[in-house]
């Protein structure tokens, strides 16, 4: 493996660490890549993390149980204010494994030298679209026909009508692009940003010892823009899955 | 080829100019924040949370702008 970065966007490259190959059939889908790699990493750390904090024989919480259970409400208040009632508990589990898998991903690729999950935008946008078509089949077959009035908000003239429907139709259509670009190009110019300007000060730093010196500076900018990235990585996960609420809102309650 | 290069190049630049956008849509949330708060400070918690949620609908139109910047650079 080549341990020299030639680029900013190497950081995205999937690697493929073990894999099969068969003469008679196509196995290119049973391999072990960096993304299967961090994906069993982050279910790994969400599964440790609940299980080690369930602390359910003891009275007082411990840190840890409290920090679990703000997480936990942070959905649930999500969950209740958009889709309220028996749908709304129903699809609570959907929504927190969405929500605690997309913060997890977003803050392990924080630490150096790793990999974003979220970065890559084949995954992001297929999560999107597939929760799309499953709003979409959710609400025909809950309303039926009646599901397109979904498109033409109440009380408007009837000259305006062919235009605002064809309007809210192409805005519909965007939700399933747009949900999963949103979290993607999110995390990937952030991260690319990092490494950008990571490069940028290694070189400053390494001209002279006096450029060494004051790299203190450029390099507490970067620090700050860690910390942005950081509150990036926990307002994605919460924007998308309140937005995810919200489109299986309109589905189920048609406004 | 070399002109490809450069339709990349000023193409890629031409695009981030969308980013403007985003930042005076940001602005305008944070703005409407501050309004708000200092006429009813009690809301604080809930007016934040709102305008967290504007500020990542409206930084998302201004990276649409940017993944086009992307997209010219790196995949023709």
């Amino acid at each position: 493996m080549n341990f020299i970065i030639n680029s900013p966007l190497e950081q995205f490259t999937t690697r493929v660490y073990f894999g099969l190959s068969s003469g008679l059939i196509n196995l290119d889908t049973i391999t072990l890549t960096s993304f299967s790699i961090y994906s069993i990493a982050v279910v790994a750390l969400i599964l440790g993390f609940s299980i080690l904090n369930d602390n359910n024989t003891n009275i007082l919480p411990t840190r840890w149980s409290l920090a679990f259970e703000s997480l936990y409400f942070t959905v649930e208040k999500m969950v209740s204010e958009q889709i309220g009632g028996l749908e709304g508990r129903l699809l609570f589990p959907f929504m927190f494994s969405l929500f605690m898998y997309i913060l997890i991903a977003n803050v392990v690729s924080l630490v150096p030298y790793s990999y974003a999950i979220n970065a890559q935008l084949i995954w992001t946008i297929g999560l999107s679209v597939a929760i799309w078509i499953g709003c979409t089949l959710t609400g025909l077959a809950n309303h039926g026909a009646k599901f397109f009035g979904l498109f033409l908000p109440s009380g408007t003239n009837l000259p305006l009508v062919p235009v605002l429907v064809i309007i809210e139709l192409l805005s519909y259509i965007a939700r399933a692009l747009s949900l999963g670009l949103r979290l993607g190009s999110n995390i990937l110019a952030g991260h690319l940003l990092l490494v950008i300007l990571a490069g940028l000060i290694l070189n400053f730093i390494s001209i002279s010892i006096f450029t060494f010196a004051l790299g203190i500076l450029p390099l507490s900018i970067l620090l700050g823009i860690v910390a942005l990235e950081s509150a990036i990585a926990f307002i994605q996960a919460i924007v998308f899955t309140i937005l995810t609420c919200s489109y299986i809102k309109d589905a189920i309650h048609l406004h | 080829m070399q002109l490809v290069l450069a339709g990349k190049y000023i193409g890629a630049g031409l695009a981030s100019i969308g980013l403007v956008g985003a930042g005076i849509g940001i602005a305008i949330v944070f703005a409407a924040l501050i309004n708000g708060v200092s006429r009813n400070p009690a809301l604080k918690g809930q007016l934040f949370t709102y305008s967290i949620l504007g500020f990542a609908l409206s930084e998302a139109t201004g990276l649409f702008a940017l993944m086009i910047a992307f997209l010219l650079l790196y995949a023709v």
